[in-house]
């Protein structure tokens, strides 16, 4: 965990550790500059929504790999994931960050394909610390909810994670998630751990757990 | 790729006691898997505030260390006939992000029981981090204990 100054807000009250960390409140997003290659769909002026809208089975996923038999740390391998983010993306998912890269308050642009489908949206970074980063989606995204991206220490073994914690947007993205869309999701997801770790040499299991927080539709 | 997966379906049929069971598979699943978690920097008190309103205390740090005791102080909290859980949170100090899944899951197993999670004590950095989240949409907010009780009361 980052140790962050305290600073005394307006109010005379003691800022939290964790001020620095969380985005800014916003009714809804504003996009300034798109990257080059980027799609401006389904971002400009959508609210945000999280894992608790939606409509889909509420699910929890959990991707982790060990860089066994290297010394490093989880705030270096955190550091090299933001500033290297869109390169460990697979073909059919590209990530297009902002100037100011992955940090509170900023936009990553998404084109993807789903199921054979393109899918144009973002997401914005809500959370972001040195050894952690939060997206959260829009409306408009197939899913509902937040993906964070994090690094651990383990006996010894730098653990590198994804957590998604989402549900699907609509009737029609659930079912397509639970033909397609939620396997090939899951395949994106390992190829991000996989390459990242092919990034410092190593080459281990990606490990997946899958949990069912809420079955229900909604 | 590796895969351990929980099917809902089967396992989270809405007695308190099955969403114990869960809880405690899945705590097994971690020791099985040797992942040390380090220690929560996060106390939990449990009190009655009546006999269907119980409020836990957190004083500390919200983030995923915290799943342990947060869950094992809502199993406390909904002992008996309790129909709403109040979270006072006057001594949060720290949330990250994995905070806010805990309480979302906190969220749906609270839900599936048809209790009510109600809280106060929220600084206005909390609550625009509840905001941002979309929290708010699901869990009151309330600026005092007294008034958050009285509302849990009501139900």
């Amino acid at each position: 965990m980052t140790e962050a100054s305290p600073q005394p807000s307006e109010k005379g009250e003691k800022e939290p550790r964790d001020a620095a960390f969380w985005a800014q409140r916003i009714e809804r997003l504003e996009v300034s500059d798109v990257p080059e290659g980027a799609a401006n769909v389904n971002v400009q002026g959508r609210r945000e929504v999280g894992a608790l809208q939606g409509f889909g089975k509420l699910w929890q996923k959990t991707y982790r790999v060990g860089l066994a038999g290297i010394e490093t740390t989880p705030e270096e391998v955190v550091r090299v994931w933001k500033v290297h983010f869109p390169e460990f993306q697979p073909p059919n998912s590209r990530f297009y960050p902002s100037m100011a890269g992955v940090a509170p308050g900023e936009v990553l642009f998404i084109s993807a394909s789903v199921g054979g489908m393109p899918v144009y949206t973002g997401v914005r970074v809500i959370y972001a610390d040195n050894k952690s980063y939060t997206v959260m989606t829009p409306e408009g995204h197939p899913e509902f909810g937040w993906n964070t991206f994090s690094a651990y220490q383990d006996d010894g073994v730098t653990v590198v994670q994804i957590q998604s914690l989402s549900r699907a947007n609509d009737p029609i993205y659930e079912l397509g998630f639970r033909i397609v869309g939620s396997t090939e999701q899951e395949r994106i997801w390992t190829h991000v751990l996989k390459s990242l770790a092919a990034h410092f040499g190593v080459n281990e299991p990606v490990i997946l757990e899958k949990v069912c927080i809420d079955p229900k539709v909604q | 790729m590796t895969e351990r997966e929980t099917d809902g379906d089967q396992t989270l049929h809405g007695s308190l006691h099955s969403l114990r069971r869960e809880y405690e598979e899945i705590r097994a699943i971690r020791r099985t898997r040797r992942i040390e978690m380090p220690e929560a920097q996060v106390k939990m008190n449990v009190r009655k505030a009546s006999e269907k309103v119980s409020i836990i205390d957190v004083e500390g740090e919200l983030t995923a260390f915290a799943e342990d005791v947060l869950m094992d102080a809502y199993n406390q909290a909904s002992d008996g006939h309790v129909r709403a859980i109040i979270l006072n949170f006057e001594g949060l100090e720290y949330m990250n992000s994995s905070g806010i899944g805990l309480l979302v899951t906190l969220l749906i197993r609270i839900n599936r029981e048809k209790q009510r999670l109600l809280t106060y004590g929220l600084s206005d950095h909390y609550r625009s981090i509840f905001q941002i989240t979309r929290l708010d949409d699901a869990i009151a907010i309330h600026d005092s204990e007294e008034e958050a009780v009285r509302a849990a009361n009501a139900m």
